[in-house]
């Protein structure tokens, strides 16, 4: 902890070992006048009473001023008053010290951004032309601006605009910045994906509602539409994170073209691959996969029950009740402790099974983890 | 419970903490999309319907005003002991509008300290010297012991007695004790000085961090009771609950704000009862002798009528102040208790005490803080235990084998390097599944379906660390919960709407807001005398002690009354409407750019506040109705000076019954709270009438003497000797020294010095000896 607030009173960008705030052994409670806790906006002086470093001169003093009344003013919603201090702040940019300099575009989008975004009269072309004079203000975070421009756009129903953005953001390359903004390049092409799946969607209710004579020339764009859509979302599913429109997209394309086991790779990996975080909607995927494709009781359950340890409460809850007609083996499957416990599974199942039937529900649910009423009601 | 059919795409490993870069910290939460989880990017499913004014039309907020009529409290005093900040006026620059911190650096109670940690070091030596002459035992003396010796016997059982009472405000020094401190306490003790320094050294520091960050106020003690049916009389509109976190309240306060609230404004009861917040304020910062007010938790019934008394059910003691106590949502008479020395307990009514786990390490890493926190969860035998560095979730049946994460501080929730959780908060009156963790930088909101992946992630850009928080549950789905995070020292009060959670993912909506802390009351008081000025801005700077919210009855708009509390026991509160929608006002907007109706503007909730006073001003009775305010200052929102709202001089009449009830209260103020003198004895105390009276056989000159120092007494003025008229006598020459009868060298020397010769005499000295020693 301390020498985390001491590489924040140097003011570097120097690296340190991650470990060694993470196993906890750079923790130590040496006497110090900083509180344990470290305060993000604690004050310099109050950080580091010794005066080191220079001044800061009056020119910045008066843009520090004017972004505490921004910030002011965009905290009680006066917009119009955020955008009145925010065409002096601008001066900023010719800010003499460097690392304030630097910094400067990244405010001044940000807090561009939030004005445009709810001030009454602002327009989405004034938002067009705010966010290509940000994307040429810096190459540090171009890719960052145009994900969020085109956010704005798709918000606002623009999906053509946001696709040509899209698509321009996709082929730009930097040097060494491209592989700094990789992720989000890579949420870019996602979204790219997402867009073609959608044109993919509506060639494809236009090709099966037209005649034969343009449905060829549909085709082609649908498939090309495809291709390019399964590139880029097949990337993304591959690293680890919570990706379920990506997901479900890419499932339905592949359906379509019925490539059945790259869906059931692509589901199994997404569900039980340990890299990726435990998603409840990964499993309700894979099921619905399977249940689609017909396959047998014995998998669906095996789905369902890890489904069950992750959400005893689901929905799908209730199709264990329908795919097992032994209400023994329900309770069974219930009645099992959510967490990872040793503890015994309730031996004489069939006492209780048999009483189950009589009781009301409240008296039976703290025998085990059992979030859903709604199941028992029905299946008792 | 449904769970959300796609989740908004975001990248998650696991791992450590990312590292934090150097950044524009106070806009961290401003402009993204992709990281506030509103503003993320949009689902496939909402691509196309997501529409421009989400959540507007339940925004906040229009204010209106009513003033509460003031609670029963003793403690009515002004916050005037506040002692300074050791470090204030360092940062008067750092940001306008930055309030004052209030602390206490007592040295008075510091060295107090220091002579019970360090007995021997403060008063061996004087003890070894008079060993002799104090007995210390029970037996009488016998009459030839009494020349030289006294017994302390009386005087050391006096002590005894006042041991327990030592810090009632009330406890009159006795005569006793006065006259031996008189007498004694200028050369009693002794002080090391390199010891206190150290002492102090340390002290400072602690001190120093606790006013940086002090998490002993941690969950506020302030909480929102309703009542059981809803339906209350109208003179009991509300309730508030203070407990003895406030300093100054030492027991558990339980009062009932009644009327005040204007009848439209009047919240209706729910059905829960809730004590937040620690239980006993604990003095950690002392050093070596911790004055640990409060290790008992006490739980009391509010089931009686509204006029009875609250009665005591339960009262339990812990080894360890507790750090939290929270009331089950589920079962009545469950709690969970937390202990500064990591333990859980769950604590039922009927069964006691069951511990849960006893564990001074942290859950993840290594973190020195010894804060706990503990929740109930959607699942009524499953508890959250909470320490910096994340949550985890233990089954009360199988505490040790049955647990998960629910949230760490690391790659997962794309925390940042230092971050600590700073107070978690069940989220089971919006959704039974949800968590909320609010640390320095951000709060997240968790899905206990979904553990460690956070589901909504905002930075809060509040300037101190979030302790307070609230949840005002939406009506319905589609309507927005509320969340009101308060920070302690800076009184920052920041309300956020978020939806979501079964059918569709979390979202936030619409931007956060900061409501008015009480603070900002200062400028809506009409001006004052300059010393009733500094003490007003004292008291209202006084940093928070707790924060809820409560929903009013008042149909076509039902606004949500905010109330806050300071620590020097003042309620205030703030009214909040939902905006009108957007669309209205823009389509009236002038185009002039000076003129522009800020849509926000009007709606400040500031101008009118109701304040309530914690002194007997019973009698101030209902207090004007509501203000509704007006756009005047609407247009002029250019300067911030002209942009602060300005107020009316009907709004200003709640601020007028406040600040007239607190005058009252602080004319009013006892005599023991002004400064005492400090003590003094009589000299017939201290001499025996025989010493005093006149010896026999006086001359007149004694008695001229005794004259002259009984006036001099009476005037407080020195007695030198010459105002007896004898001139002073010269002091006679001593007899001119010698040289030559002290021949040794350093004689010499010294004779040479003081003549001014002693380079002189030096060489020549040098030069004698060389020539002698080379001979030789």
């Amino acid at each position: 902890m301390d020498s985390f607030v001491e590489q924040l009173k140097r003011g570097t960008e120097e690296e340190f070992t991650e470990e060694s705030v993470w196993d906890g052994s750079a923790v130590n409670t040496t006497s110090s006048s900083l509180p344990a806790i470290y305060l993000p906006l604690l004050p310099r002086n109050l950080r580091h009473p010794t005066t080191r470093g220079r001044k800061a001169t009056e020119f910045q003093e008066t843009k520090k001023a004017c972004l505490n009344y921004i910030q002011d003013a965009l905290l009680q919603h006066q917009w119009q008053r955020a955008a009145e201090f925010m065409t002096n702040y601008l001066e900023t940019l010719e800010n003499t010290s460097a690392e304030k300099r630097m910094a400067a575009p990244e405010v001044i989008w940000r807090i561009g951004t939030e004005i445009l975004c709810h001030h009454s009269k602002s327009s989405i072309e004034e938002f067009n032309y705010f966010a290509e004079q940000m994307k040429n203000l810096g190459v540090k975070r171009y890719l960052k601006v145009c994900l969020e421009h085109v956010f704005h756009l798709l918000c606002n129903g623009l999906i053509d605009e946001a696709y040509q953005n899209l698509s321009l953001a996709e082929g730009w390359r930097y040097g060494e910045q491209t592989t700094a903004q990789d992720k989000e390049l890579k949420l870019i092409q996602a979204y790219k994906g997402l867009l073609d799946y959608y044109n993919w969607t509506k060639k494809r209710t236009a090709m099966l509602e037209l005649d034969g004579n343009f449905a060829d020339s549909v085709e082609q764009e649908m498939h090309s539409f495809f291709r390019q859509a399964a590139v880029n979302l097949r990337e993304i599913i591959k690293i680890p994170g919570v990706w379920d429109p990506f997901v479900k997209s890419y499932v339905d394309l592949l359906e379509f073209y019925e490539d059945y086991d790259e869906v059931r790779q692509v589901l199994s990996e997404y569900a039980y691959n340990s890299k990726f975080p435990p998603n409840p909607n990964a499993h309700v995927y894979y099921y619905q996969f399977l249940k689609r494709q017909g396959e047998s009781k014995k998998t669906l359950m095996s789905v369902l029950k890890i489904l069950h340890e992750i959400v005893p409460s689901h929905e799908l809850m209730l199709d264990i009740c329908q795919l097992q007609k032994s209400k023994l083996q329900i309770l069974q499957i219930c009645f099992t402790p959510r967490l990872h416990s040793q503890e015994g599974k309730i031996s004489d199942s069939e006492e209780i099974c048999e009483e189950t039937q009589l009781c009301p529900f409240e008296s039976i649910w703290c025998f085990g983890f059992l979030h859903a009423s709604l199941m028992f009601t029905r299946c008792l | 419970m449904e769970f959300p059919g796609s989740l908004f795409p975001a990248f998650c490993s696991a791992g450590p903490p990312r590292p934090a870069r150097p950044r524009p910290a106070p806009l961290a939460g401003w402009g993204l999309r992709a990281r506030a989880g509103a503003r993320r990017g949009p689902a496939p499913g909402e691509v196309y319907s997501t529409s421009q004014e989400e959540g507007r039309e339940l925004g906040p907020c229009r204010g209106v005003c009513g003033a509460l009529p003031a609670p029963q409290r003793e403690q009515s005093c002004p916050h005037t002991d506040a002692p300074r900040h050791p470090l204030r006026g360092a940062d008067s620059k750092e940001a306008p509008g930055r309030q004052d911190w209030g602390a206490a650096l007592d040295f008075t109670g510091q060295l107090a300290r220091f002579f019970l940690d360090h007995p021997e070091e403060a008063f061996g030596a004087m003890g070894r010297l008079l060993q002799e002459n104090f007995y210390l035992g029970e037996a009488r003396l016998r009459s030839k012991a009494r020349e030289n010796t006294i017994s302390v016997k009386t005087l050391v059982q006096e002590l005894g007695r006042r041991e327990g009472r030592r810090h009632c405000p009330q406890l009159q020094p006795s005569p006793r004790l006065r006259r031996f401190s008189c007498l004694s306490r200028d050369w009693l003790f002794e002080v090391p000085l390199g010891l206190l320094a150290e002492c102090l050294h340390e002290e400072l520091a602690l001190q120093c961090a606790k006013l940086l960050f002090d998490d002993a106020p941690t969950g506020g003690a302030l909480a929102w009771l309703p009542t059981e049916d809803g339906l209350l009389p109208p003179e009991a509109a509300w309730r508030c609950v203070a407990l003895d976190t406030v300093p100054g309240f030492q027991e558990v306060a339980l009062e009932q704000v009644a009327g005040g609230l204007q009848p439209h404004a009047r919240p209706p009861g729910a059905v829960r009862a809730q004590w937040p917040g620690p239980p006993g304020g604990c003095h950690a910062g002392s050093r070596g002798s911790p004055r640990r007010r409060s290790l008992g938790l006490s739980l009391w019934c509010l089931a009686a009528p509204d006029d009875a008394a609250p009665v005591p059910l339960q009262v339990i003691r812990t080894d360890a102040p507790a750090s939290c106590l929270t009331v089950s949502p589920h079962l009545p008479g469950e709690l969970s208790v937390c202990t500064l020395s990591g333990a859980v307990y769950l604590w039922n009514v009927e069964t006691g005490l069951q511990r849960l786990r006893q564990d001074p390490e942290t859950a993840f890493f290594r973190e020195a803080s010894p804060w706990r926190w503990s929740e109930f969860t959607s699942h009524p035998r499953v508890l959250s235990c909470a320490d910096r560095t994340g949550l985890q979730c233990l089954d009360v049946r199988a505490p040790t084998s049955c647990q998960f994460d629910l949230f760490k501080v690391g790659g997962e929730a794309e925390c940042q390097r230092g971050e600590r959780v700073m107070l978690p908060m069940y989220l089971g009156r919006a959704h039974p599944c949800q968590h909320l963790v609010a640390t320095q930088f951000s709060v997240y909101v968790l899905d206990e379906r979904f553990p460690l992946v956070p589901m909504l992630r905002w930075e809060h850009m509040l300037e101190a660390p979030p302790i307070f928080a609230h949840l005002a549950p939406g009506r319905s789905q589609e309507t927005s919960h509320k969340v009101l995070l308060g920070a302690h020292r800076t009184q920052e009060l920041l309300l956020l709407q978020y939806t979501g959670g079964s059918h569709s993912a979390c979202q936030l909506t619409g931007p956060p807001r900061r409501l008015h802390p009480i603070s900002q009351g200062l400028q809506h008081l009409s001006p004052q005398v300059t010393p009733w000025q500094g003490l007003l801005h004292q008291r209202l700077a006084a940093p928070a002690a707790g924060v809820t919210a409560a929903p009013a009855k008042q149909e076509p708009l039902e606004p949500l009354l905010v109330f806050q509390l300071s620590e020097a026991g003042d309620l205030f509160y703030q009214s909040l409407v939902p905006e009108p929608p957007a669309e209205s006002e823009s389509s009236e907007a002038p185009t002039s750019p000076p003129s522009l109706p800020v849509p926000a503007v009007a709606g400040q909730p500031s101008p009118a506040w109701g304040a309530s006073l914690g002194s007997g001003s019973e009698e101030s009775g209902p207090l004007p109705g509501p203000v509704s305010e007006g756009s005047a200052n609407a247009g002029q929102a250019a300067a911030p000076e002209e942009a602060m709202p300005s107020v009316g001089l009907a709004a200003a009449a709640p601020y007028g019954c406040w600040l007239t009830a607190l005058i009252r209260a602080w004319s009013r103020r006892p005599e023991q709270s002004q400064p005492q003198r400090p003590p003094t004895i009589g000299h017939q105390r201290l001499f025996t009438h025989g010493e005093l009276s006149q010896p026999a056989g006086a001359s007149p000159l004694y008695r001229q003497a005794r004259q002259l120092l009984r006036r001099a007494m009476r005037e407080r003025a020195c007695l030198a000797p010459w105002a007896l008229g004898l001139p002073p006598t010269p002091l006679a020459m001593p007899d001119p020294v010698e040289p030559r009868a002290w021949p040794d060298d350093l004689s010499k020397r010294l004779t040479a010095s003081w003549a001014g010769g002693w380079g002189e005499w030096w060489e020549e000295k040098l030069g004698v000896t060389r020539p002698t020693s080379c001979t030789r």
